[in-house]
């Protein structure tokens, strides 16, 4: 069966893609610190830097803005040169880094790599330029996500407790023995890995001590021995001098933990609010096989449930997902800058999820901006002169507009439209809503198609997975 | 008639915000409740999140209290630069600007809100708050609440507006659709060169005899729906609108200017929602708080501003809000974790300013957190009986004294 052909491809994903590891044309790191001090004085806000971004701002206005920052003079005052010197690098930076992951997404061999990828992403979050994790940290922390991809959950918990960005963003690198901070030790069990109900506040304040230490040295890694707090501590009813090694094993012991990851796994990829049956079952697969990722995984996308009625459909498409996807589907191979500012405002900023919880999905990601949003990329994309409009429609020029609409209709939508829209593509591509032009023809062929093609996606299906 | 071709067929915004306001708002007045002052229908509420858990001990500081000095070495604000309200509490010197407001009367401050059993989790405190039901789960928010039963026009797809990139869960209602918009410029479809689509456009999003079944169908063609009408309309209407008032340019200061305006078209917008944040402050807390703090005030005072300039101060009351505020003593990193109570600022020409509510305790502290005084509950349902003149019965579970903190 083709589709479960398809499914052993994305689980036998090769390690080696033969993609670069980091992009290419990021600029000089360095040029940073003085960013980060600023941020840290609080001269600069992390929303000022962030709205100094291209992708913030709107669409064609973006590349003059750059250029105009680029080109800003250095000579009225040394702090609002060196302000502006910082903006520029940090806006080159983390749109490089965006870009970069996004082109990796279109052209990867291992699509399954690259999705779990962004699962992590929103799942063990970290937010750049805030609490001063820079773009190296946040490459760091992404190439991770991408090692662990389909590897041990346990082992991936271990290293992100140990993880430079993580360590900063939720403030572990700082947290002492007198007063320890309780941003991560919360976090972790709250969002990470168990979920309200399952600890208590004095479980937070004793792990939170264990954590203690475990800092960087030079960007590094390192368990500080005169910040740990070496007593006892009682933690999930376990007592010993436990350290941040010790937690996360005892978290992984409970029956809360394989049930966490199985309902945001099944969240992500199967449908929303999943049956606690269909939440267990998923739940001792992953305890069963120790936590590892690839055979469970394996299992769930060739399941009676992955193919199910109930799952048809049953997910909005993220963001990244819309984008990439469409992308995909009409064989467009550059990522454009305009594009990331688009997801911006779909509600998807990569490397900036909206808070420490990472993106909610499902009705979330709909309102009025957002798909609003999504018809301006797709007619942005359809007016777009390097699309390949002959391609699509593979087996030769469509005998009239009934047969176009229908093909596009099954290619982009698997045929899921009412007969009523199809009728209605068909009325657009005979030119009934203009009189400019005349029916459907080899004259108007091109611009036809992509305006039916703008209206394919608009329909609701598209927006579903 | 349809509704948006009658608007769109007047000649001026101008004409357009005179043709809104007799049509959603004046007709579709509710009676007041007896003894209230002025027409409840033309009254906005402006709900503003400090996202994050905004320290109340450093923002409305006790500089009267030794143990707040005790728990905090480093970052106890001096008494000499406290903005004294009066003997016992003053503001965190980057309110500056709201200290103003507080002098004119426009400004109350209810101590120590808050709710029986804090739970110290972001996102469920945050839910707490938005859904006013502390021990259920509700799939609606209070505002939400408030928008199914006040018998407003269905039409008016601007009964109550988000100024966010996400729909936050206090605006979600059973039965109107809140638009989520960020910005005004973005909000609208590019109909590039295919204005011909357009037409077909909107017969399209609406397709929902598809020949398969999905739990978001439903939603995804009604905001699609919603949402093409709404941003033909919602920059037409508002165009009318000018002002001289200068805003900090800070994404608060951009969506207070929004907010200005929308109140100013006279939409029949009842309630707005709008956030600032994230006073997340566990580590190196003075810098952050006190950069939000001031860019809150600064936007506060330029909303109101500009408000009083169009004649609206006295038809706006903002009401902020935070999921918790932060322990007391303070950590390691020169920042504090989850607490529990914390301040609300009323803010208007409808207040009644002053300080209400008792300042939490420092000495009997609930596992190194201050006790709430006043329920926050206590809050909402003078705002709806008093402020939006509904009856909290059905939106708000449960009964809570009012606190008399409107003029």
């Amino acid at each position: 069966m083709p589709v479960r052909d398809a499914v052993d491809s994305l689980v036998r994903f090769p390690q080696d893609t033969g993609l670069p590891d980091a992009p290419a044309d990021l600029p000089d790191w360095s040029t940073y610190l003085a960013m980060l001090r600023d941020l840290k004085t609080g001269r600069l806000t992390p929303q000022a830097v962030v709205e100094s971004q291209p992708g913030g701002m709107q669409g064609a206005a973006a590349q003059p803005a750059m250029n105009a920052q680029a080109a800003m003079p250095q000579t009225a005052d040394v702090g609002a040169a060196r302000k502006a010197l910082a903006l520029r690098f940090a806006a080159g930076s983390v749109l490089a880094l965006q870009r970069w992951w996004l082109q990796r997404m279109l052209a990867t061999p291992a699509p399954l790599q690259e999705k779990m990828t962004l699962f992590w992403h929103g799942h063990f979050t970290s937010e750049i330029l805030n609490k001063g994790v820079s773009p190296p940290d946040i490459l760091a922390q992404n190439q991770l996500f991408r090692r662990y991809a389909l590897g041990n959950v346990r082992d991936l918990t271990q290293a992100v407790a140990r993880d430079p960005a993580m360590l900063k963003y939720l403030d572990n690198a700082r947290s002492a023995r007198a007063h320890p901070n309780e941003n991560f030790a919360r976090e972790l069990m709250e969002l990470f890995t168990l979920g309200i109900g399952n600890y208590t506040e004095a479980d937070i304040r004793e792990s939170a001590r264990a954590f203690t230490g475990w800092t960087l040295r030079r960007g590094q890694f390192t368990e500080d021995a005169r910040m740990h707090d070496n007593g006892t501590k009682t933690f999930l009813g376990h007592t010993g001098n436990f350290d941040g090694g010790d937690i996360v094993d005892i978290i992984f012991g409970q029956p809360a933990a394989p049930r966490w990851f199985a309902r945001k796994l099944l969240n992500f990829y199967v449908y929303n609010d999943p049956e606690p049956q269909l939440v267990d079952a998923t739940a001792d697969l992953l305890r069963r096989n120790g936590f590892n990722l690839l055979p469970v995984m394996s299992t769930l996308l060739r399941s009676n449930v992955f193919f199910s009625s109930r799952a048809y459909r049953a997910l909005v498409k993220s963001p990244v997902e819309f984008v990439i996807g469409s992308y995909q589907l009409y064989g467009v191979q550059t990522v454009s800058m305009e594009t990331i500012g688009e997801l911006r405002r779909m509600g998807q900023f990569l490397f900036r999820p909206p808070n420490v919880k990472g993106w909610d999905g499902g009705a979330t990601w709909l309102n009025s901006q957002t798909l609003l949003t999504r018809e301006n990329f797709s007619s942005a994309l359809m007016a777009s002169p390097a699309m390949p409009v002959g391609s699509w429609l593979t087996d030769g020029m469509p005998a009239s507009a009934h047969d176009a609409a229908t093909r596009l209709v099954s290619t982009v939508l698997q045929g899921d439209a009412s007969p009523a829209s199809v009728e209605r593509l068909v009325g657009y591509l005979d030119g009934n809503d203009t009189s400019a032009n005349g029916t459907f023809s080899g004259e108007n062929f091109a611009e036809r198609i992509r305006g039916a093609a703008y209206l394919t996606m608009a329909m609701p299906a598209y927006q579903l997975a | 008639m349809n509704r948006s071709r009658f608007l769109l067929g007047a000649v001026s915004g101008v004409t357009l915000a005179a043709t809104a306001d007799s049509l959603f708002g004046r007709a579709l007045a509710q009676p007041a409740l007896p003894g209230l002052p002025g027409d409840a229908a033309d009254r906005v509420l402006v709900v503003l999140n400090l996202a994050g858990g905004n320290d109340g001990l450093n923002t409305v500081v006790p500089f009267s209290l030794q143990q707040y000095y005790r728990y905090r070495p480093t970052l106890a604000i001096a008494q000499g630069d406290v903005l004294r309200l009066n003997d016992e509490v003053g503001f965190n010197p980057a309110l500056r600007s709201l200290k103003a407001m507080f002098d004119r009367g426009d400004v109350a401050v209810v101590q120590g809100a808050g709710y029986p059993r804090p739970d110290h989790s972001h996102f469920r405190s945050t839910q707490i708050w938005q859904t006013a039901a502390p021990d259920t789960f509700e799939r609606t928010g209070w505002v939400g609440r408030y928008l199914d039963t006040a018998q407003l026009s269905k039409r008016n797809l601007f009964n109550g507006v988000a100024i966010s990139q996400v729909l936050p869960e206090v605006m979600v209602a059973k039965d109107v659709d809140v638009p989520a918009l960020s910005d005004v410029s973005s909000y609208g479809l590019r109909s590039d060169k295919r204005a011909d689509a357009r037409a077909a456009f909107s017969s399209i999003v609406r397709d929902d005899r598809v020949p398969f079944q999905s739990p978001y169908l439903a939603t995804v063609a009604e905001i699609e729906a919603h949402a093409q009408r709404g941003s033909e309309e919602l920059p037409k209407l508002i165009a009318g609108y000018k002002t001289d008032a200068s805003y900090p340019a800070t994404p608060l200061g951009r969506s207070l200017a929004l907010a200005a305006q929308i109140v100013g078209s006279r939409l029949g917008t009842r309630v707005i929602y709008v956030q600032h944040g994230s006073f997340d402050t566990h580590a190196s807390q003075k810098t952050t708080q006190d950069t939000l703090l001031e860019s809150f005030s600064n936007a506060v005072s330029a909303f109101y501003a500009d408000l009083a300039s169009h004649g609206n101060d006295k038809r706006v009351l903002t009401m902020t809000f935070s999921e918790f505020g932060r322990r007391v003593a303070e950590n390691a990193s020169r920042g504090t974790d989850h607490g529990e109570a914390s301040p609300m600022f009323l803010i208007g020409g409808g207040v009644k300013g002053g300080i209400y509510g008792a300042h939490p305790s420092l000495d009997q502290l609930d596992n190194g957190d201050v006790t709430y005084t006043t329920d926050f509950r206590s809050v909402y349902t003078t705002l709806l009986q008093r402020w939006l003149g509904r009856s909290a019965e059905g939106i708000i579970a449960g009964s809570f004294p009012t606190v008399p903190l409107l003029a």
